[in-house]
């Protein structure tokens, strides 16, 4: 089939002429050096020098593209998992896309709806790639109806696994019917089903001794959705169940899962105001049931909807979602008061306010491995998981000078990260000064404090705990160069001094960074999923290029 | 595209139904930690040596078929036809011999002492002789001897018929600790059988034979119950029986697990379920 | 495998040497803020210069360089016409966010939602935002530029000055 798709590519390409494609694409190169050191935690590194290196190749001719890249991990950098280790083809894919019909063969990316069926996607900070290797198929048969199909196996660090199908419909009801095409309220409905297959002959043991598990060969999950707009209104849901499913990440039970998300949102100029909720049950989903690795083989993907705080000691914490099972709302409002007002001044202000609160599922334990597990009711809250508040005033200041304030207070229970302790609630102060020097060069200043309850102990060897304060500054010249110092310091309570010294110079879309210092240990999250990353005392450099 | 949502929809998901989220995973016979019993009564169980054509037999029949539900549950009984003069059929009728219980006959000395019918409750012994008697009279008294006292391990049986094979699952709970190894002897024995009796008027052609030992499952002595013998432990075994004849009516036989000390072969507590 | 790599590698040793301006795609899937779903060649200017610019709810850098831009955007356009828009890669964490967040910043440009990032997959983005295309009136990537300090919008605005020539 692949091969019979290139060379249905391959012909097209030479009916328009091999000389008409273009080739584009882009590299990255990451290094570390890192040392021991006994107060953060960092460990030596046997091969002196770890390095993550990637190329892009892409060949576009016209509707059709095809692309490779290469991947070295020559030593992976600390926080990637070992089994990366190694060199070659990581990726590769033909594609050919008009408006109406795509094809793509090999590796690809895909997304149905919020991703609670399915989500293909790469996180190359994460070393996340579940990339789907097969066939991904869209055909739009007429204005306002998208169907998708896809097939194929997932990435597994050098290898594929699992199989997994799918297919999804999205009906745009103002473009399916003329007569609500100009309509000013939008609606949108979508569904979608996938399913993975897996053979069942191995032996997972039931609670009960003397018992193996009777697995199902196939999975399904299926989800409808919902996108409502209305002037400034807007309403999104979407609703998914996953059938049977004991795996690893539910100890093997055989309840069924599922998902409700809502997000409703007005805004108008200068104001927006946005409220999610979600409740989840048991909704992992992974194409290989014995999976143990936290951020591997995840077909879905289950949103968390805290906000992503980018602050250091405000994002300290940071929450993913308990696929498991959680149930949480958020809230969201930003509002400029407009130039010339009591409030906004000379050239206004912007006030962003945010606040969530996650629980856990109010749960009944029926049984271990090769039971429903438990039962929950559909409105009943158990532990309070995560909870923050912040408030964040920016203002010019002058036509050089840009401040910003944050308050922020966040709760953070240790369980969600599998380890009991008591909870800990942080107050959180940041200013951010931005001084535009002259056309060409600025210096930003960021102090940041932190009081918190918590106290360092070395049983459970927390490093976040206690008070801390952080200093940074940040001198950018000639729009090409910055170099920033920082450290961040547990002055109560907490352990660690965390300084670094950083440099970069950009041109263009190159970009090299090279930093000297200590990181710490801890989860960082990008693009709502956390991993965590080991201690490092040393030098780090990044070299980012395209063409 | 039709016709991949189709397909979609067939290759969907499987349900499993709760009762069958479990696959037995072990050997049979092989013994693991269980979740206990939950009745810790102690029952006797009264082996009766019979034949068809012993003509005291039919009077021990009734005594024990009394007495069996005058302790509702507590007694159960075991009719064994060895290879005695008394057994053999008459003419084409169903022959219910059964060669294991022939071991047990010769063993405790019921076929050389040619004594029928003849019993012996829970393989007592009076002094060092087996408590072997003529089950016309003194039953009660031995039940009572039995079962008024408390249980140094509690047993339970469950069956059931799945395809080709009837499935035995046998919990068992020490009570008291037992200084012996531990057996598990499995019957299959059979109620409602019409053959041709001898009786004090002749013959009766219409007798109704109940519990007849058809088969033992595990090995005649029993098989070894993996279990140090100390009191609290919880063990659990499943067999798999599938050599019974076609003829057989499972629908009205029963299972019945002894569970005996290897020493000295005494039983220390029975149990007894249908087939489901 | 090895003769599908082999073939898509000797495509491009062909024409990596006839190499020149890149074109922008045109063939990639994008979600307008209403929900519709839209190609990549809706972003065109007719006859004038877009800037292209790729960006997130969480990134602060890309929401300095969008705001920077607002204060001067009036001016840019009177003087070159130029226009800009602005693709999210916001995943699903935040991109029911995205239309409320740009109402909320009062943003002048056009939005579109690049939710499984194809387009920033096809224009070699790569991971990090910001990062800002200018593509002149034939739909060529005439330059392009990672990160954003402040100041460097008026390296922008010259750019797009130049690419109108």
């Amino acid at each position: 089939m692949l091969a019979a798709l290139t060379m249905a590519g391959g012909a097209s390409v030479m009916a328009q002429g091999l000389l008409g494609g273009q080739v584009t694409g882009n590299i990255q190169l990451d290094g570390q050096i890192s040392r021991r050191d006994t107060v953060i935690g960092s460990e030596d590194v046997p091969q002196k020098l770890l390095s993550n290196a990637r190329a892009d190749i892409l060949y576009t001719n016209g509707n059709f593209s095809a692309g490779l890249r290469y991947e070295g991990y020559l030593g992976p950098m600390l926080g990637f998992r070992p089994d990366y280790e190694g060199q070659g083809i990581a990726n590769y894919f033909v594609s050919y896309k008009t408006q109406n019909f795509a094809v793509t063969a090999g590796h690809f990316y895909e997304q149905f709806g919020n991703g609670m069926t399915l989500r293909a996607y790469e996180d190359r900070y994460l070393g996340i790639d579940n990339a789907l290797r097969g066939i991904d198929v869209m055909y739009r048969p007429f204005r306002g109806i998208i169907l998708k199909g896809v097939i194929g196996q997932q990435r597994y660090f050098w290898e594929s696994r699992g199989l997994v199908r799918g297919v999804d419909a999205e009906v745009s009801l103002n473009e399916l019917v003329a007569a609500w095409n100009e309509g000013k309220t939008r609606v949108t409905l979508g569904g979608s089903f996938v399913s993975k297959y897996e053979d069942n002959s191995e032996v997972i043991l039931a609670d009960v001794s003397g018992f193996k598990l009777n697995l199902p060969r196939n999975v399904a999950t299926s989800a409808v959705r919902l996108d409502l707009a209305h002037g400034g209104f807007g309403l999104q849901a979407e609703y998914a169940h996953k059938s049977q499913d004991p795996n690893d990440l539910n100890d093997y039970i055989y309840r069924e899962g599922d998902v409700l998300w809502l997000s409703a949102s007005y805004s108008k100029k200068g104001l927006s105001a946005n409220i999610q909720a979600k409740r989840v049950d048991n909704m992992g989903f992974r194409s290989v049931r014995t999976e143990a690795y936290k951020e591997m083989l995840y077909i879905n993907y289950t949103p968390a909807i805290s906000k992503q705080h980018t602050y250091a000691f405000l994002s300290m914490y940071p929450y993913a979602t308990q696929s498991m099972g959680e149930m949480g709302v958020q809230g969201d409002f930003m509002y400029k008061f407009k130039k010339e007002t009591l409030l906004g001044g000379k050239y206004g202000t912007d006030i962003h306010l945010n606040a969530s609160l996650i629980k856990g599922l109010d749960t009944t334990r029926i049984g271990g491995r090769g039971t429903d597990g438990y039962t929950s009711t559909f409105f009943g809250t158990g532990d309070t998981y995560y909870g923050d508040v912040s408030v964040e005033v920016s203002k010019k200041l002058s036509s050089k000078v840009k401040f910003a304030a944050t308050y922020g207070y966040v709760v953070f229970n240790p369980i969600i990260e599998g380890h009991a302790g008591d909870i800990h609630h942080n107050h959180v102060v940041v200013g951010d000064l931005t001084w535009k020097i002259n056309k060409k060069n600025s210096i930003r200043f960021e102090a940041e404090w932190m009081g918190s309850d918590s106290k360092y102990d070395a049983a459970v060897d927390d490093k976040r705990c206690g008070d801390w304060i952080m200093g940074l500054v940040e001198y950018n010249f000639t729009s090409a160069w910055f170099v920033s110092v920082s450290d961040q310091y547990a002055y109560k309570d907490g352990v660690g001094n965390y300084y670094n010294v950083s440099m970069g110079y950009t041109k263009g879309a190159t970009r090299l960074q090279v930093g000297y210092g200590k990181q710490r240990e801890g989860i960082i999250c990008i693009g709502g999923v956390c991993r965590n990353v080991p201690a490092s005392n040393g030098l780090t450099f990044s070299l980012t290029t395209s063409f | 595209m039709a016709i991949v949502a189709c397909a979609m929809v067939m290759v969907s998901c499987d349900k499993i139904e709760e009762d069958n989220y479990l696959i037995f995973s072990g050997a049979a016979g092989q013994w693991f930690d269980g979740e206990g019993v939950a009745d810790h009564s102690q029952r006797a169980i009264i082996e009766k040596y019979t034949g068809v054509r012993c003509i005291n037999c039919p009077d021990a029949d009734q005594i024990i078929t009394a007495a069996v539900a005058q302790y509702n549950g507590s007694l159960i009984a075991v009719s064994i036809h060895d290879s005695s003069v008394f057994t053999r059929p008459y003419g084409s009728d169903a022959d219910l011999r059964c060669a294991d219980g022939d071991i047990w006959s010769h063993y405790f000395g019921v076929f050389d002492a040619g004594q029928y019918p003849s019993a012996i409750i829970n393989r007592t012994k009076v002094g060092s002789n087996w408590d072997l008697f003529t089950p016309t009279s003194g039953v009660n008294e031995r039940v009572d001897n039995i079962i008024n006292g408390d249980a140094d391990v509690a047993v339970a049986v469950a069956a059931e018929l799945q395809n080709d094979a009837i499935d035995i699952t046998v919990n068992l709970e020490m009570l008291q600790q037992v200084n012996d190894e531990l057996t598990l002897t499995l019957l299959l024995m059979e109620d409602g059988i019409v053959t041709i009796q001898a009786n004090h008027e002749g013959k009766d052609s219409n007798y109704v034979q109940n519990h007849v030992l058809r088969d033992v499952i595990t090995d005649v002595w029993g098989a070894d119950v993996d279990c140090n013998g100390a009191a609290g432990q919880k063990r659990v075994a499943r067999f798999s029986y599938t050599t019974f004849r076609e003829d057989w009516n499972l629908e009205k036989s029963h299972i019945v697990a002894v569970i005996g000390k290897k020493g000295t072969r005494e039983i220390l507590n029975v149990a007894e379920c249908e087939i489901d | 495998m090895k003769r599908i790599i082999l073939s898509i590698a000797a495509m491009m040793c062909i024409t990596l040497g006839m190499a020149q301006n890149a074109k922008m795609p045109d063939n990639i899937n994008l979600k307008s803020l209403d929900g519709k779903t839209v190609q990549s060649s809706v972003i065109q200017n007719y006859g004038g210069v877009v800037i292209l610019s790729f960006w997130a709810t969480w990134c602060k850098p890309c929401n300095t360089e969008l705001d920077a831009i607002k204060e001067v955007y009036e001016d840019w356009q009177e003087e070159t016409g130029v226009k800009l828009v602005a693709i999210s890669i916001d995943d699903s964490r935040s991109a029911a966010r995205v239309k409320p967040w740009v109402d909320g910043k009062d943003w002048p440009y056009e939005v579109y939602l690049d939710q499984n990032k194809d387009l920033a997959r096809a224009m070699n983005v790569g991971a990090d935002v910001p990062y800002t295309f200018i593509i002149n009136a034939e739909g060529e990537i005439v330059w392009q530029h990672k990160g954003y300090q402040p100041g460097s919008e008026e390296e922008l605005f010259e750019q797009v000055k130049a690419a109108l020539k």
